[in-house]
């Protein structure tokens, strides 16, 4: 089942960092996302664009996930010649990971 | 304590090109005391900064104009508004607010100016550390272009204090826009660590403007959001009882404890400790209760001291970047446009060292995941070749090569469109707050 079935996500940017927050629809399957959404499969996923580090940031109280790539964007949005400079699309990447 | 003190504030503006259809309705709606308006985001300080060097009466937002008038009514009734509407150059600002006053015929109005986040001499003159280029300020100081502090709440509220209705100054900092009126009209002190957490937490699910409302949110069909075209902007409604986040009756979007989540830990990064001029904020445990549609209690933000150095954003001079467009459909048009890169990569290496990087992706393929995520093939493909250059000059040329395509490129190749612009990188380097004066006046209009 890919992570898109269920939870959804955001991701921003600042500077050449981009962070990625992942909520499940239901409280239930926040165990889940921790197990399955390792720092280790994200980086898998994410190889092609991120060069730097990933730190996973668990939010039980809101029962969520807060992932932050480093060296993710190129250089930035000011910098980078990405097509989607912010990583606005990379919400839409993690939630392609089968969980 | 007086536990009727309240505020009702609204977003006005997340960014330098928001529309401001939605920011009028909210003041016009008789609902909100005070509107904020974030204007910069992290190129657009370094684009302002060059407008002022070819015009010294420019580099201001170029919206106040349009702006004033719609915020005629919520200044009649005694309402204020707050706004990064300085960029890089907050004196100018008041002059375009004084005269569109004037133009309405209001007269008499407060406008407190916050000035001192522009620190480039003295980036200039001291080597400060760029950590995530690995350099300092010395070593690239011919090619910054601007340096401007991101500034917090304290010089909002002392302008608030004498009276101001209009606030603007340069980088303030976006949450801060929001933590100096609340703060101010809840008499809360700047170092009261848990309430400026509080203002701080609906400072940022509000400066974001539609972000807040379900904007970036919908996803068919698991999450979709009613009226994205009539979208509103947020507002909060704070008394000593917390924080209520909502929108205007009748207006597109949705508030909800979905959207509220994503967007309090966007562009955070360690929930525990998400830093701004004003805060050490702790968002781990915010809590979030629905109370009825569009109508969401957030509380339980916890503050620890503000840091001692403020984020100053150096902006560097990258030379000219360039893209052009190009476009292939059909059986093979991803072979086609493949040998159309091939193509476009040797005519460029003609160019020489003028092409300080190239870039060739194609859209419909793997522009955005490079690769990561794939899926059948495309019945279109849009090459896109993007370089960065030393001077305009180049920049034009590089992307007058999609043009050529037309005549010596693969079969049935159309639509060729291109865009030149500066390139400015921005990087943050971190300095004692000690070292950076900010001063504000108030005058009247």
């Amino acid at each position: 089942m890919k992570l898109r079935e269920i939870a959804f996500s955001r991701s921003g940017d600042k500077g050449s960092t981009s962070n990625i927050c992942v909520f499940p629809y239901n409280d239930a399957d926040y165990g889940r996302l921790v197990d399955k959404l390792t720092v280790e499969v994200v980086r898998e996923k994410f190889a092609a664009l991120v060069t730097g580090e990933i730190v996973r940031y668990e939010i039980p109280a809101n029962y969520g996930l807060n992932f932050v790539l480093f060296d993710a964007l190129d250089g930035g949005v000011s910098q980078t010649l990405r097509v989607d400079p912010h990583g606005k699309s990379f919400q839409s990447l993690i939630l392609d990971i089968d969980v | 304590m007086n536990s009727s003190r309240s505020i009702k504030i609204g977003c006005g503006s997340a960014y330098a090109d928001d529309p401001l259809d939605a920011a009028a309705a909210l003041a016009d709606s008789g609902q909100v005391d005070y509107m904020g308006f974030d204007c910069l985001a992290e190129r657009t300080m370094a684009l302002a900064q060059i407008r002022k060097l070819q015009d010294p009466s420019a580099g201001q937002d170029q919206r106040i104009a349009q702006i004033v008038p719609l915020m005629k009514r919520l200044l009649e009734r005694g309402g204020k508004v707050i706004g990064s509407f300085g960029a890089a150059n907050p004196d100018a600002a008041v002059v375009d607010f004084a005269t569109a006053l004037g133009g309405l015929g209001i007269d008499g109005v407060r406008i407190g100016i916050i000035r001192g986040d522009d620190v480039l001499s003295q980036v200039l003159s001291t080597d400060y550390a760029l950590p995530e280029l690995r350099t300092s300020t010395s070593a690239i100081k011919e090619r910054i272009v601007c340096a401007n502090a991101y500034i917090g709440a304290d010089a909002i509220v002392d302008c608030l204090r004498e009276d101001a209705q209009i606030v603007l100054g340069g980088r303030l900092a976006d949450p801060s826009l929001f933590v100096g009126p609340i703060c101010h009209e809840m008499q809360w002190d700047l170092d009261d660590w848990d309430r400026v957490a509080e203002a701080t937490l609906a400072g940022h699910l509000l400066e974001c403007g539609e972000h807040g409302t379900g904007g970036n949110f919908e996803d068919p069909p698991y999450r979709s959001v009613p009226d994205p075209h009539n979208i509103g902007y947020p507002m909060a409604e704070i008394d000593e009882s917390g924080i209520v986040v909502t929108k205007l009756a009748g207006t597109g979007g949705l508030i909800d404890r979905n959207t509220v989540r994503v967007q309090l830990y966007y562009e955070v990064h360690d929930p525990a400790r998400y830093l701004t001029p004003d805060i050490a904020a702790d968002f781990s445990e915010v809590t979030i209760e629905e109370l009825e549609p569009n109508r969401v209690r957030v509380g339980n933000a916890r503050g620890r001291e503000r840091p001692t150095e403020l984020k100053v954003l150096v902006g560097i001079d990258q030379g000219w970047k360039s893209v052009g467009e190009f476009s292939y459909g059909g059986p093979g048009c991803v072979e086609r446009a493949q040998r159309a890169a091939e193509i476009l990569r040797k005519r460029i290496d003609r160019l020489g060292d003028a092409v300080e990087e190239i870039r060739i992706d194609l859209q419909g393929v793997n522009s955005l995941h490079l690769g990561a995520f794939t899926a059948g093939y495309p019945a279109e493909v849009r090459l896109r070749l993007a370089t960065r250059c030393a001077t305009r000059e180049a920049a034009a040329t590089a992307a007058h090569e999609v043009e050529t395509l037309y005549t010596h490129g693969p079969a049935g190749g159309g639509g060729a469109v291109t865009s030149i612009a500066r390139a400015i990188g921005v990087t943050p380097a971190y300095v004692p707050r000690d070292q950076i004066d900010i001063s504000y006046s108030v005058v009247t209009s």
